[in-house]
């Protein structure tokens, strides 16, 4: 048995309309060259990522809705044992920004209730068709009280961060317990495990 | 690649990888020195990059493959859809790829050496 290389494993949700840029959030590059790719084609389920937080070894699970958000089916099964979720919508355009109060009703449903949340305000395209200021979207974030940031995908700006913030708002909750509270993500790790099994 | 790279310069005395390993494309680090094991398995890689639509399907036969035990191994992986029970490993940052597979039975998951960069 191979020896665990990492400390924490969260498991991290990028939830939105279609159209919003989730997908150029999982940093992909929109390189016009690589569109007929066959990894394009079949499309990625999820990535796993590394960040380092504190001297600890974190590794993020992402998961993309994948487009399950057009049938409204997001529904418990897609939210178990989601740590982090990012509410991602796109300053081009309107509908996408007014659809984060229900994003969030959604996710109070369905969500664990000590779930970690942030709201993207994600332009893959140009700031010049803007129609969401950013002050909207601060206003909305501080209404709700969780964290905000604008990004862009295609600039890598700010995505980084975002990820990095998240993991570090996951991690705050549980800094303070003694080191060997960390069984207790273990037990996350199964639950992301099976919930994984929809895989097969 | 292979002739560049022969694998006894890549693997340690006990048959793991010396170098990180790397995306070709881009500086995204796939995983760690001394984290995989060199195996010797025939899987058919689609190609990267198709050359044009009448070779949409077409695959490369490879056989010198990094084993890694347990996917959170990774540094850095994007995970396709399923493909008839394998899930296909891409670069987590640019997504190029394949430049492995998992095997959803067995859970391991293979990085062709031809397909990475070692530093």
């Amino acid at each position: 048995m191979a020896k665990k290389t990492y400390d924490l494993l969260f498991k991290f949700l990028l939830i939105g309309d279609s159209g919003v840029g989730k997908t150029c959030i999982l940093f992909r590059f929109s390189d016009h060259a690589f569109s007929t790719s066959f990894i394009s084609t079949i499309g990625i389920d999820f990535k796993i990522k590394t960040v380092e937080l504190r001297g600890k070894k974190i590794k993020l699970q992402i998961w993309d809705t994948a487009g399950q958000e057009r049938f409204h089916t997001i529904t418990t099964s897609y939210y178990r044992g989601a740590m982090g979720i990012m509410l991602v919508y796109d300053i081009t355009n309107e509908k996408t920004f007014e659809n984060i109060a229900k994003w969030l009703r959604n996710i109070d449903e369905h969500a664990n209730e000590d779930v970690e949340k942030m709201i993207l305000g994600n332009k893959c395209d140009m700031e010049e068709n803007r129609v969401v200021s950013t002050e909207r979207g601060e206003s909305i974030a501080r209404e709700h009280g969780i964290r905000f940031m604008e990004t862009s995908a295609k600039a890598n700006v700010n995505i980084d961060r975002a990820f990095g913030e998240l993991a570090e708002a996951i991690l705050e909750k549980t800094h303070g317990k003694e080191l060997h509270d960390a069984p207790d993500r273990v037990t996350v790790d199964r639950r992301v495990e099976r919930s994984s099994t929809r895989w097969c | 690649m292979s002739e560049e790279n022969p694998e006894s310069l890549l693997k340690n005395d006990a048959g793991k990888n010396k170098d990180k390993v790397f995306c070709t494309f881009c500086p995204s680090k796939v995983l760690n020195q001394g984290s995989a094991t060199f195996v010797n398995i025939q899987f058919s890689l689609p190609y990267m990059q198709r050359k044009g639509d009448g070779q949409a399907d077409e695959r490369e036969s490879i056989s010198d493959y990094w084993l890694v035990e347990d996917m959170y191994t990774f540094e850095n992986i994007g995970v396709s859809n399923t493909v008839e029970n394998v899930k296909y490993l891409a670069c987590a940052d640019c997504e190029r790829g394949p430049i492995g597979w998992h095997d959803l039975k067995t859970k391991k998951s293979y990085i062709a050496l031809s397909r990475v960069k070692h530093a």
